[in-house]
């Protein structure tokens, strides 16, 4: 006898994450690809606290089980990420697909998840033990392992509010609608009197997860643009060995190839 | 049992709640307008208009759809507007084979109800997820600009 849970609040959720193994199912976009007769679905996209996208003094909250579409009819939903979503799938699939099921997919081509390893976002998670905050660099623990437990569940994504609009987006794909990345990448930098104050990068569809090496960014931290100029070259090299693409359906060296161009297009477009 | 609103009226289904809405509509409903094409998502002919949305039936479990209104194209031919895209879509010869077609007049009806004039940018990417393999697709752009203007009022 195949069982699923319909629930519409997420402690009924949890309560039903804590008492049997069961799988979230969001959009289901991901799930239904590769459907498993003898999962046992927790239907998710009836709980209306995992819908609200809000902003509180320091952060822009987005609940996991936003749509891609909802994020896209948000007015505080930032740009960055407006901007990626807008290039996932096709209409029909961002109706479904949700940022939650993105990031807990574990899949490092995931276009949401790479937006928020660019912007440090945090993923709070809850199970009916209580709560806990994470940076989402923490979250992967390799391709599709992630550190959820089996009771718990990813509830929202906080975004700082600030920061983030001098940013650099760029999706490599075969075509345009329903292309999975090749590579994709993005990147932000803030200048603030003369020197940059903070250079974020984040490379997705190239390894197990999503790199984001915020040690080589480090380097142009408190430069001006001149004086980063002077190091630029190390800065690229420093990536060029930190990047070590798997070999997939597109080979290693075009993945790399395509990563160092369009860093240094993100470096060239910000006159560094 | 899975109570839902399936054009127009409320039905009860007997599926499992793992099964999809694609396989269901068309072997428990008889509503065979709703095309199997890659179970996949990736080509669109299997688009119904779930709580006034596309989606591709081929990703939804019926487990997550209690509740919901569904519209497949046997239930969007009985609309005032089904007529004036039929027409369109007849008057530029935007149907070759017809398979995808179901699906595509779902995605036109919500690109215009979403914007009764849409350029022709808006069109193509509202149409993205929908693959047909005749026409070139530049009738059926054409289609949904005509039904657009002689639509006037309707969307």
């Amino acid at each position: 006898m195949v069982k699923g849970y319909m629930v519409t609040s997420l402690q009924e959720a949890l309560e039903l994450r804590a008492r049997e193994a069961v799988t979230p199912y969001a959009g289901g976009t991901d799930l239904m690809i590769d459907t498993n007769e003898h999962a046992t679905y927790l239907f998710l996209n009836k709980i209306p606290e995992l819908r609200n996208i809000v902003a509180d003094k320091e952060n822009i909250r987005i609940g996991a089980g936003c749509t891609y579409t909802d994020i896209l009819e948000s007015d505080i939903a930032p740009a960055i990420l407006k901007e990626a979503v807008a290039q996932i799938a096709a209409p029909a699939i961002r109706n479904l697909g949700t940022v939650g099921g993105n990031i807990c997919n574990g899949s490092p081509k995931a276009d949401s998840a790479l937006i928020f390893f660019a912007t440090n976002a945090k993923l709070r998670l809850a199970s009916s033990r209580g709560e806990r905050i994470i940076p989402i660099n923490e979250f992967y623990l390799g391709r599709k392992k992630t550190v959820l437990q089996a009771d718990e569940l990813l509830v929202e994504i906080l975004m700082n509010r600030t920061g983030i609009s001098n940013y650099y987006y760029k999706k490599v794909g075969a075509r345009d609608a329903l292309a999975i990345s090749r590579v994709s990448f993005a990147a932000i930098l803030n200048i603030e009197d003369e020197k940059i104050v903070s250079c974020r990068t984040a490379f997705g569809a190239v390894t197990d997860v999503i790199i984001r090496r915020a040690d080589i960014d480090a380097m142009l931290i408190g430069k001006t643009v001149e004086e980063a100029k002077i190091i630029k070259a190390v800065y690229l090299s420093a990536y060029d060995q930190a990047i070590v693409p798997i070999k997939g359906r597109i080979s290693a060296e075009y993945r790399k190839a395509v990563c160092m161009n369009l860093l240094r297009d993100f470096l060239e477009k910000n006159g560094i | 049992m899975i109570n839902f609103i399936l054009n127009g009226q409320e039905v009860a289904s007997h599926a499992k709640v793992n099964d999809r809405l694609l396989d269901i509509l068309r072997t428990e409903f008889r509503l065979t307008g709703v095309k199997c094409g890659c179970k996949e998502g990736e080509c669109g002919a299997c688009s119904v208009i779930l709580n006034g949305r596309l989606v591709n039936s081929c990703l939804v479990a019926m487990g997550s759809i209690e509740g919901s209104t569904v519209m497949t194209i046997e239930g969007y031919c009985e609309t005032e507007r089904f007529t004036v895209l039929d027409k369109a879509y007849a008057a530029v010869s935007a149907v070759q084979c017809g398979f995808c077609i179901p699906g595509m007049m779902l995605a036109s009806e919500c690109i215009l109800a979403k914007n009764p004039n849409p350029t022709d940018a808006e069109i193509r990417e509202g149409i993205s997820g929908n693959l047909c393999r005749c026409t070139g697709y530049n009738a059926i752009v054409e289609a949904i600009g005509i039904a657009a203007k002689e639509g006037q009022g309707l969307w």
